[in-house]
């Protein structure tokens, strides 16, 4: 084994991929790697805390000092700031240098990347939430399904035909339920290509509102259609924009039935020539609107402001739609004058076939 | 007399499924598909206990156990929440027992009869 030359320990030192940093006992910067200057810039008269633009100055509980203090090595996560703004999550250790003497003379930073690693993390959490949002949809479900086999069995105690077939219906009802609820869930979790074909977009428009104009006149709704004759084609899944559309109508609807203080209720299906040539649809209703407490969370899935009505995954689903369609889709909202959603599908070509 | 019992809850089977079996179970019962309406059904009969959802849409359930337990003639009966969500009991302060979805009904039975008796 061959003894190293200081100019090979300072090349080893400048290529290890992660910010090296010698420190003096009054947090002034004495030397960086190649890596940490590339990321941070020159350390010249710097702090660490400056270099690395440490959020409020010094960190609460300083690494160096405790290293300079026990001569141990400590380390902690951090977010380091980039001189490009670029905020990077890190494992920081510090350790201290000695001198011939054994005397603490400087300590030494290391700190690796682990942005990839947090966001994992993070996408890690939100699974576990989406499991515990799909266990209590389920358990409502139980209830429903417990409830129903409950009258059953006491309807056919008593010999009551009326009593089973409510019960009946409750069985039915929930078993409903759970087909709708796995079928959001296998399209929430699957990458699909979205069937694109070119379609008259105002003709699924009027599908949807035929489904659903007696539903929301049963209801004392009224569904309005006002189509725009210029958009005539475009590339879409039509079962993906059929989704979308009775999605948002079925939830403008929930909106109207919820709100006690209007007396005329109203939803409207829009549908127009985007600028770009895409096609943008509207479905606007004049219900309860959407509370500023709850604007952040609706497209997120198990989400429900319905109670045991909603399966939580119904904006989850449209919105995972327009992003295969490389669309989005936004609203606008008044608590108690009515929301408005926006879904909008960029003009496309038909993909090629090979 | 028999004892009556409020069921509140915004989802119509999960109140035919209650009451159906507080019936058997020799309760008399009353029911209400939100807040505001269990209100008025609190006035009008007046139960010995509530069952009470805290999962309805526009958080009527907690505003409706608020303005129970302000009010001097409703204060004192016992509350049973029922919920799908754990932890949701945290916004009413002293319910009886907290039962979750779905409901155990010998262990529902058990905390009623020892409230109200039989």
């Amino acid at each position: 084994m061959q003894d190293l030359t200081t100019g090979q320990s300072e090349k080893i030192l400048d290529s290890l991929p992660c910010y090296v940093t010698l420190l003096d006992r009054h947090l002034e910067v004495l030397w960086t790697n190649d890596v940490s200057r590339h990321d941070f810039g020159d350390p010249s008269g710097k702090t660490c805390f400056e270099l690395y633009r440490i959020r409020g100055g010094k960190c609460p509980e300083c690494l160096v000092e405790k290293s300079f203090q026990d001569g141990r090595v400590h380390n902690k996560e951090m977010t380091l700031t980039t001189v490009e703004g670029t905020r990077i999550d890190v494992l920081v250790y510090s350790s201290p240098v000695r001198s011939a003497e054994g005397e603490i003379v400087s300590v030494v930073e290391t700190a690796v990347n682990i942005t990839s690693v947090k966001e994992i993390q993070k996408q890690l959490i939100l699974l576990g939430q989406t499991v515990a949002g799909m266990a209590h949809s389920i358990k409502n479900i139980m209830m429903g399904l417990d409830g129903g086999i409950y009258v059953v069995k006491k309807g056919l105690e008593a010999k009551n035909q009326d009593e089973v077939r409510e019960g009946w219906e409750m069985v039915l009802l929930n078993f409903d339920k759970i087909s709708h609820i796995v079928k959001d869930i296998l399209y929430c979790s699957k990458e699909r290509e979205p069937d694109l074909q070119v379609i008259d977009p105002n003709t699924v428009a009027r599908e949807v509102y035929d489904l659903f104009k007696d539903l929301a006149a049963s209801y004392s709704i009224e569904l309005k259609l006002e189509l725009d004759p210029e958009l005539e084609s475009a590339v879409i899944d039509p079962s993906g924009l059929h989704s979308v559309l009775s999605n948002l109508v079925s939830n403008a609807m929930d909106a109207c039935k919820l709100d006690m203080a209007k007396d005329e209720h109203l939803v409207e299906i829009r549908s127009k020539k985007g600028k770009d040539g895409g096609a943008i649809f509207e479905v606007a209703d004049n219900g309860i609107g959407i509370d500023k407490n709850v604007k952040g969370h609706v497209f997120e899935d198990f989400f429900t402001s319905k109670g045991d009505k909603g399966t939580g995954l119904g904006l989850m689903v449209t919105q995972k739609i327009l992003r295969e369609h490389g669309g989005s889709i936004t609203f606008r909202s008044r608590p108690g004058r009515g929301t408005t959603f926006v879904a909008t599908f960029p003009k496309k070509d038909l993909p090629r076939t090979t | 007399m028999p004892k009556k019992i409020l069921v509140v809850d915004d989802e119509p089977h999960v109140v035919k499924y209650l009451t159906t079996f507080f019936q058997d179970c020799g309760y008399e019962t009353c029911s209400a598909g939100d807040g505001e309406e269990a209100m008025e059904v609190l006035r009008r009969e007046n139960p010995d206990l509530v069952t009470l959802d805290l999962q309805m849409p526009n958080e009527t359930g907690t505003r409706f156990y608020r303005n129970m337990t302000k009010d001097k003639h409703f204060k004192n009966i016992p509350v049973i929440v029922i919920s799908g969500i754990p932890g949701r009991h945290l916004a009413v302060s002293k319910p009886l027992a907290v039962f979750e979805k779905p409901i155990d009904r010998d262990a529902l039975l058990a905390v009623i009869k020892q409230a109200i008796g039989a």
